[in-house]
């Protein structure tokens, strides 16, 4: 095809491709980016940052503010309303919307789960108790009959006293709320605190759901905002939760896509227009730049379901790397005064090789097990065979009416040449420099928190902690989780959990637990609770209970008969099916075989609490903070062996193209060189090494090892010229790579040092251990 | 007289009637309206479908000009329920109980408990969309009668009815559940000395547990 229509296809294609990219859905969601789902485990750690329940839910708080503001603001001349009032009207506005599932004070149960526990009193007789035997004296002791009945006469004379009349038909002992004291307990700790102001808000979307959850804070804010204007504006609200951090993040993370974005392009075009003096070569290599940023994206696209937008940020440092191809084609034609064709078809197997070992490097990546990773692997194997092909059949025909100039560098040539005239006494050092950086080596830190590479998000924290001290705490991230393969064998588990439990909270080692008794009880409870309820009614009993409620003046004929008879067992298919799915859906984990049930946690003493869960099969502790940091070491023994395989790979394809044993080993010199100096520096400066750091040197070799190839084959036979354009594409490497320091997201500024420090002193060492070839 | 005859005048004197009826109603609806604070000596007889025999309590009911309402019961035992700032209050000694919650995400007691408030305080407005409202006056008895509009049968609303005479020193408050249960008061205003004994705010602040 000629160049002229080589060119009018591209400029064709170009706007096509365009359209396509809009059409890419971007996923923001940092959990499928961070989190590895290819182990039990993981899936259930990312299913709980997803769509937990407790993760879906905020807490919010009503306060005044200062008596003083509030009285100066207060000037309407009407009592100034009470926090209590305040909040009713924000619980009535926030439930009309769509994105709230539920809201309640957090010292009263939700309506619907008033009702749930009502719906119990038929099966008073096999779920009144989690130790049937221990609670049946006291249960069942008929000298407590009368003062039981008088308690009955109270409650229906109570505010109560529909709720406990529909329950005192079906159930007169009120056998079925034993069951729920812990709940009402709860609740009673809540009310304690005294907040009136603090409130509970499930949410519908994921607590990911980063664009749901904004929308919804941002209506939370102006109904707050609304109410508050109307009330003088004396109250303040504050909102803590794992949406509310999920959102920040969110935000700080979209900042630093655009800042990566915006500033690697610049500061390539930049450095481009420094090396080059043309914007005409620059706008064609950006084209085919770009070309290649939105073919990597598409790919991507077709090989996962949705494209992250952390890939695109990773993704436009690529730039940086792939501009390196047109850059040593540029170099050459502008320094030999070649064609663009005859630059690249000289230069051609040298390009091929260096996107080769570039492609093994991402491609290693993918394999770290960094679930993010594999789409950078995707979209790097993509756009980079793109840039390639683009640079050996399009650029020609692109670059045919540009001047170029390549500008000189200046130290390029001395630094060759220094390092040529002190050779050995460099290469002495360098050697007494591997021993000492060798030594250095155990003294690495690794990583093992996870949250050190989280976005930093301090003053959140103390607002999360401010919050969360006007409630009743159960922690979010830390659960007993029980697993089983059917409904049974988890109930069974996890009532012996729930004892456990039990003791451990009366030892002081816990401070509260949600359980799932009496909401889902095992068959096997079902039946002990029946039996020791058949026992308990003995004709002395039903006595005592008839003359206990005659003396209270209830009526005999309606409360008096207690039949020994239960209905059938409740199954957990049964209660799934009713409104108590939607109370229980946080504590039923969808696993991918058996059933999975968590037991949240208060306070508590982690170490104390697996002891006293030792022994239970199928019963575990579980904190979504140590499953994190597991992975961490995890991802890091992964990316080591993946640098391992990595440079392997690299080596046998470079000994494909290059028979000799020991240019293989020189080309591969430098870039080992540096990721093991970069090591030593981290281990003597004591910074924590994460499995990102050995991510970033993975990058730098399969780019360090591209200037090996280059040096080495120097097809120009013009080694000054060669280094220049090794110069070139470092530069714009540093460039690109340099941008994603600006990141507030930990992983950029790491990936950023590793990278730029590794591809600086691969550069750097390669006149030092590559002998200058011979022109 | 025919048939047609009498048809005729009792059209002709209906209008009278039914203008004679709304006076009633405005003049016992302006009547019972309660703008300051109040305190009444109170019977409560209780027929509750699971008791044998109807169950009676006294004691004192306070009402504050802020809508805040405390019903101190003393007999047979010491029982507050009170409404203060849209919550609902319940404070049982005896059996250490202690309840509190948003009127209206109290369920039925916070809907009977509002209800009942507007009819002691007379803020009929509250009621008039849910009841339809008739008044009736023979001497010096005037009765209100409150029953609940049809299209809203399905709440479960009791019907009530509020009678008192013209000295306004007694007052009757009979609430009928539509399960059957019913609640009647007798309330009659507290005495000077009576009314010295009890504080609005000192029960309100018992009842929260402050």
């Amino acid at each position: 095809m000629s160049f002229v229509w080589r060119k009018r296809w591209f400029v064709l294609l170009l706007p096509l491709l365009a359209i396509t990219f809009w059409q890419v859905k971007v996923e923001t969601d940092l959990n499928a980016f961070f989190t590895a789902t290819d182990d039990e485990d993981s899936r259930l750690l990312a299913g709980l940052l997803k769509s937990g329940e407790l993760s879906r839910r905020y807490l919010l708080v009503i306060e005044k503010t200062d008596p003083a503001t509030a009285a100066s603001l207060s000037n309407t001349g009407e009592p100034p309303i009470s926090v209590a009032t305040f909040s009713t009207r924000l619980v009535n506005q926030l439930a009309k919307l769509d994105e709230v599932e539920q809201i309640w004070p957090a010292d009263q149960p939700p309506r619907d789960w008033v009702d749930a526990v009502a719906s119990y009193a038929p099966h008073h007789a096999r779920i009144f108790s989690l130790n049937p035997e221990a609670e049946a004296p006291e249960l069942f002791e008929p000298t407590q009959l009368e003062a039981k009945a008088d308690g009955l006469k109270q409650a229906l004379l109570s505010p109560q006293g529909g709720f406990v009349k529909t329950i005192a038909k079906q159930d007169p002992l009120l056998l079925s709320l034993n069951g729920f004291k812990a709940l009402q307990g709860q609740f009673q700790q809540q009310a304690k605190l005294g907040s009136g102001g603090a409130l509970i808000l499930q949410s519908r979307p994921a607590a990911l759901d980063s664009e749901a959850q904004t929308r919804l804070q941002t209506a939370i804010r102006a109904n707050f905002a609304s109410l508050n204007a109307e009330a003088g504006g004396i109250f303040k609200l504050s909102m803590a939760g794992v949406p509310v951090f999920s959102v920040a993040a969110q935000s700080e993370i979209s900042q630093d896509v655009t800042l990566v974005s915006v500033v690697s392009s610049l500061a390539v075009a930049l450095v481009f227009l420094f090396l080059f003096h043309s914007f005409s070569a620059l706008h064609w290599v950006m084209m085919v730049q770009g070309a290649s940023f939105v073919i990597g994206t598409l790919a991507t696209a077709l090989v996962f379901p949705q494209v992250h937008s952390l890939t695109l940020a990773l993704g436009a440092s690529l730039i940086g790397i792939s501009s390196d191809y047109p850059i040593h084609v540029m170099v050459h034609c502008a320094k030999h005064r070649n064609t663009p064709l005859a630059a690249v078809r000289l230069l051609w197997p040298s390009l091929l090789m260096g996107g080769l070992t570039t492609v093994i490097g991402y491609g290693a990546l993918g394999f770290t097990g960094f679930p993010g990773f594999e789409q950078i692997a995707v979209f790097a194997l993509a756009s980079i065979v793109a840039s390639l092909g683009l640079t050996r059949w399009v650029l020609p025909a692109l670059l045919t009416n540009s001047a170029l100039h390549s500008a000189h560098l200046p130290g390029i040539a001395t630094w060759v040449d220094f390092c040529g005239r002190y050779r050995k006494a460099l290469l002495g050092l360098f050697a007494l420099s591997v021993v000492l950086a060798g030594l250095c080596l155990p003294q690495i830190r690794w990583m093992d928190d996870m949250q050190k590479l989280a976005v930093d998000m301090d003053v959140l924290k103390q607002q999360d902690a401010a919050v969360r001290s006007h409630f009743s705490s159960i922690e979010p991230g830390r659960f007993v989780l029980i697993q089983a393969d059917d409904w049974e064998t988890a109930l069974q588990r996890s009532e012996a959990a729930e004892r456990r439990l039990q003791s451990l909270r009366q030892d002081g080692v816990l401070g509260e637990y949600h359980g799932l008794f009496p909401w889902l009880v095992s068959a096997q409870l079902q039946t002990q609770n029946h039996k020791v309820y058949q026992q308990g009614l003995t004709p002395e009993f039903q006595q005592a209970w008839q003359a206990g409620l005659a003396k209270a003046g209830l009526s005999v004929e309606k409360l008096g008969s207690l039949s020994s008879a239960a209905p059938e067992p409740l199954l957990p298919a049964q209660v799934m099916e009713s409104s108590v799915r939607h109370i229980l859906s946080g504590q039923i984990v969808n696993g991918q075989t058996g059933v999975m049930l968590t037991l949240w946690l208060g306070e508590h003493d982690p170490e104390k609490l697996i002891a006293g869960l030792a022994g239970l099969e199928g019963t575990r502790y579980f904190s979504q903070k140590d499953q994190l940091d597991h992975l961490a070491s995890k991802y890091r023994d992964r990316s080591l062996v993946m640098l391992g395989i990595g440079i392997g790979v690299m080596a046998l394809f470079i000994r494909l193209q290059q028979r000799d044993l020991r240019k293989v080993l020189l080309t591969l010199l430098p870039s080992l060189a540096s990721v093991l100096f970069i090591f030593a520096t981290w281990a003597l400066m004591g910074e924590e090494v994460s499995f990102l750091h050995v991510i970033g040197l993975l990058l730098s070799v399969s780019l360090c090892v591209d200037y090996g190839i280059f040096f080495i084959d120097n097809r120009g036979k013009d080694a000054d010229v060669t280094y220049h354009a090794i110069a070139s594409s470092t530069l714009t490497t540093i460039a690109s790579f340099g941008a994603l320091g600006l990141g507030k997201t930990p992983t950029l500024p790491i990936l950023a040092l590793s990278v730029s420090l590794g591809v600086t002193l691969g550069f750097l060492l390669c006149p030092l251990l590559i002998q200058k070839p011979k022109n | 007289m025919t048939i047609k005859r009498a048809m005729f005048l009792l059209l002709a004197l209906l209008p009278i009637a039914g203008s004679a009826d709304d006076s009633v109603l405005t003049e016992l609806l302006a009547r019972i309206r309660q703008t300051g604070q109040a305190q009444f000596h109170y019977d409560e007889t209780r027929v509750l479908e699971l008791a044998d025999k109807p169950w009676h309590g006294q004691g004192y009911m306070l009402s504050g000009a802020d809508g805040s309402l405390v019903k101190l019961q003393l007999q047979p035992a010491r029982v507050i329920m009170a409404i203060a700032e849209q919550h609902m209050l319940y404070w049982d000694p005896q059996q250490n109980q202690r309840h509190s919650a948003a009127l209206d995400s109290a369920g039925p007691a916070g809907e009977q408990i509002k209800v009942f408030r507007s009819i002691l305080q007379g803020r009929t407005e509250e009621l008039q969309p849910n009841y339809a409202i008739a008044a009736e006056k023979q001497g010096p008895q005037w009765t209100l009668r409150l029953t609940p509009k049809p299209e809203l049968s399905g709440d479960d609303l009791p019907s009530i009815e509020i009678s008192g005479d013209d000295k306004d020193e007694q007052r009757r408050i009979l609430i009928k559940q539509s399960d059957g249960e019913s609640t009647e008061y007798r309330m009659q205003k507290a005495t000077a000395a009576q009314q010295q004994d009890y504080s609005l705010p000192r029960l309100l602040r018992e009842a929260s547990g402050e």
